[in-house]
């Protein structure tokens, strides 16, 4: 729960549909408001309209990377307070270094359980300021 | 009688001679027969003085032609003939002189023509070989650099399998504790089977242009080394007998080899790690999702087996992405490069596209492949138009190194950077581009806001280490002797040419003059002499750790201290490797048992015989100079005007340069004496007489 008592609200940016599934059942089941967008390209758009507390971003993302969207979600001073947990299906230390660096608050390498992905999320969430 | 064989003037005097006394006949005759014909006897004393008279004047005059004659045109030709023989055999130039010969009409002035022209076309001639073989030896020069750079090994071996051509990438692949020798065997380096094999091959296909690839390993240290074999065509080997040469390039593939092992294991534990779970995935999820699936506790079972597969794929996978990543750069054979030459390197191509950088970089080696980054760094740079104050910096970073651009102006956007990196690179290469140059070195790249309007592009490099200082430069110097391929190899070594044996002269240093008291050799020189000559290259000088103190008497003569042998190898590792130098050569030492005896009191302990051939300087001078003679080397230098340098005399390779090069001196005087193989000179060594112990018996 965020603050007062608010539902979380995140947004699954992700683009297959199977992984898809598991994680609106996960965002049901721990409670949160959660919406997805399969593609990269109205992401950004998307991620303005929600302003939701973390994005749950895939990096290999068909037209736009979700790196190109990480990084302009941080250029966005009115989105400061966004979260965003990256995920990858590659999942090198290179790649965690360059999506940290890129303003990511956390990276998850696919494939993860969701016990791990469930737990990453409550940290980034329940950080201060969350 | 064979007139033509009597010389010139003989021949003319023969003529007069003959013409005097057909003259003096027929006046007697003519007179004679008047005296007949007048039938008075009263007048006989007249005739007979008119006759005498007429007989001393014809004879004069005839003797008197005959002097004219031999001073001025038989004595004349005989020189002319003698100074033009001198000006073609002798090679004496100059005029010739013509007032000699002036009453021979033209044929002076046209010897002088022939002989002038001769003159010309002599100097003309030896111009032109002078000049062709300057210009040969500046070619030389330059294959020999050109053959020395090139960065594979090259050898060159006779019929017989032996040595003739090596360069210095050859030394390094072969193992520089036992470095390659000229008129060695190869197979001393190479274990034999895969060339003897590939030699047969290629002498059986009978195509001049067929070269055979191989495998082969270093006898050293089991390097392998990917090798190409080519025969050498009649042309390429003058001395072509039977069976030619070959030529052999080398590679080392043993990085290859264990990457390319790596690889396969890891694929291989892929398939086996993911098939097993995928098929028992594929089976569980084949029963929950069954209409008439199992319920209850079967049903629990089913699903906490599923998930417990589903976690082994995971951890699989990415175990195994792990493994693939730490592989990765291993597998992409890059080599190191000092930061500073990649920032010079960047900086100089940026500055000729008319840019400027500027490059601070730490005191690292980077591991990556320096060609492309500096391409790709520049393209970066090409790419950060209407931003200033751009600057390459390259620090540590954990294990490796960041690669930073920064900059002052607008910030990068990771799209923008994206299409930079699919751009091709400036390389010369097709498809060469900067993800694909990212993928090889197993990195990325980012854009990172800086505070106070500044930007910068990070590329991290997974390995890199702290300068320290340059490695030795690989030797470079090509070490051949073509004449090797048409030597003769005799079986015998007393039947054997000297100059087609190989030598090795030495010498010791050691703690003092006793080895029966515990005198131990603190050093050890050699050099090597293979077809005549000193093989500038092939050097053996190693000190020895003698395990005991080195008396300051014998310091002083050799300056060899306690402190400088400490780090030093004992007798035995040296003994080894010196056994390996000497291997099928005459041993030759300036006074050679007091050398061989140290040697061969550590025989035991070494596991080695020193049972070669040997030959002693000292007695080589007693056969050409005589026992009267003093045949310390510093006499025997002197008397064939050898100097040794004062810094090198009582050094072990000064004082073994200088025996070597007497030696050298000596064989061509045993030689005059008519001692042509080994066998002979031993021979002759020992009748001269035991100076010395002979080591030969």
């Amino acid at each position: 729960m965020a603050d007062g008592g608010r539902k979380h609200r995140v947004l699954i940016v992700e683009d297959e549909d199977n992984i898809a599934i598991a994680l609106d059942y996960l965002m049901s089941r721990e409670g949160f408001e959660h919406d997805r967008i399969a593609t990269g390209a109205g992401a950004l758009d998307k991620i303005r309209e929600l302003h939701p507390d973390l994005v749950l971003l895939d990096v290999m993302l068909p037209e736009v990377s979700g790196y190109e969207i990480c990084q302009e979600v941080r250029a966005d001073e009115g989105l400061a307070d966004v979260k965003i947990l990256m995920m990858t299906a590659r999942g090198s230390a290179m790649e965690r270094r360059k999506g940290l660096a890129l303003g990511a608050d956390g990276f998850i390498a696919k494939p993860f359980e969701l016990k791990e992905l469930r737990e990453e999320l409550h940290r980034i969430l329940d950080r201060e300021g969350a | 009688m064979d007139l033509t064989r009597l010389s010139l003037r003989i021949r003319v005097f023969l003529f007069f001679a003959a013409l005097a006394a057909g003259n003096i006949t027929a006046l007697v005759a003519g007179l004679f027969y008047g005296y007949e014909r007048l039938g008075d006897p009263s007048v006989l004393n007249a005739f007979i003085i008119g006759g005498t008279v007429a007989g001393f004047v014809i004879l004069g005059l005839i003797a008197g032609v005959w002097f004219l004659f031999d001073e001025n045109v038989s004595k004349p030709i005989e020189r002319l003939a003698g100074v033009m023989r001198a000006r073609t055999h002798a090679e004496i130039e100059g005029e010739l002189d013509q007032q000699a010969a002036r009453y021979l009409g033209d044929l002076a002035p046209a010897a002088a023509a022939v002989t002038q022209h001769l003159a010309e076309t002599r100097s003309a001639l030896t111009e032109a070989v002078q000049r062709e073989t300057s210009r040969l030896a500046a070619e030389k020069e330059r294959l020999e650099a050109l053959l020395s750079d090139v960065p594979v090994g090259v050898l060159l071996c006779s019929a017989d399998h032996q040595l003739v051509f090596y360069n210095g990438q050859a030394v390094d692949l072969l193992g520089s504790s036992h470095a390659p020798g000229l008129d060695r065997r190869v197979f001393d380096y190479l274990h034999q089977q895969p060339i003897a094999h590939a030699y047969q091959r290629l002498m059986e296909i009978e195509d001049p242009d067929a070269a055979s690839d191989l495998l082969c390993a270093t006898k050293a240290d089991g390097k392998v080394l990917a090798a190409r074999m080519r025969l050498l065509s009649e042309g390429e080997d003058h001395h072509l007998a039977k069976r030619p040469g070959y030529v052999l390039t080398l590679r080392d593939v043993s990085g290859d080899m264990r990457a390319h092992a790596q690889r396969e294991q890891l694929m291989d534990e892929l398939f086996d790690r993911i098939r097993r779970p995928a098929a028992a995935l594929q089976s569980l999820t084949g029963v929950l999702t069954d209409d008439n699936g199992p319920t209850g506790p079967e049903r629990d079972r089913v699903r906490v087996a599923a998930r417990s597969e589903a976690r082994h794929l995971a951890e699989a996978i990415h175990t195994l992405f792990e493994r693939h990543e730490q592989n990765r750069a291993d597998w992409w054979p890059l080599a190191m490069i000092r930061a500073s030459d990649l920032g010079d390197a960047v900086r100089a191509r940026v500055a000729a596209e008319g840019g400027e950088i500027l490059s601070v970089t730490a005191a690292l080696m980077l591991r990556c492949e320096g060609f492309e980054m500096v391409a790709l760094l520049a393209k970066l740079v090409g790419h950060l138009t209407g931003r200033k104050d751009i600057r390459l910096e390259i620090t540590e970073d954990g294990a490796g190194a960041l690669i930073a651009i920064e900059w002052v102006g607008a910030p990068v956007g990771v799209s923008e950077l994206e299409r930079w990196l699919e751009e091709p690179l400036d390389t010369g290469m097709p498809d060469v581009t900067g993800r694909r140059v990212l993928t090889s070195h197993a990195s990325e790249l980012w854009p990172e806001p800086l505070p106070d309007g500044r930007g910068r592009l990070c590329l991290p490099l997974r390995e890199a280490r702290l300068v320290t200082s340059r490695p030795a430069p690989v030797p470079r110097a090509v070490v051949y002797d073509f004449d090797l391929l048409a030597k003769a190899r005799e079986a015998e070594i007393v039947d054997s040419k000297l100059e087609d044996l190989t030598y090795v002269v030495f010498d010791t240093e050691t703690t003092g003059l006793l080895p029966t008291e515990g005198d131990e050799i603190v050093q050890i020189a050699a050099v090597r002499i293979v077809n005549g000559r000193r093989v500038e290259t092939e050097i053996f000088d190693t000190l020895v750790n003698p395990g005991r103190k080195i008396p300051p008497a014998s310091t002083a003569v050799h300056g060899i201290s306690d402190a400088m042998v400490e780090g030093a190898p004992d007798i035995v590792e040296v003994g080894r490797r010196f056994h390996k130098f000497v291997e099928g050569a005459v041993l030759v030492a300036h006074n050679a048992p007091f050398d061989m005896e140290f040697l061969r009191r550590k025989e035991l302990l070494i596991g080695e015989n020193f049972d070669n051939p040997t030959l002693d300087t000292v007695l080589l001078s007693a056969v050409v100079f005589g026992q009267s003679e003093t045949h310390s080397l510093d006499a025997l230098t002197h008397r064939l005007g050898i100097t040794i340098p004062e810094e090198a005399r009582h050094t072990a390779i000064g004082d073994t340069v200088a025996t070597a090069d007497a030696f050298l001196k000596l064989l061509p005087a045993l030689r005059a004496r008519g001692l042509t193989t080994f066998g002979e000179v031993v021979a002759e060594v020992r009748k001269h007489g035991r100076l010395i112990r002979d080591l030969n018996d």
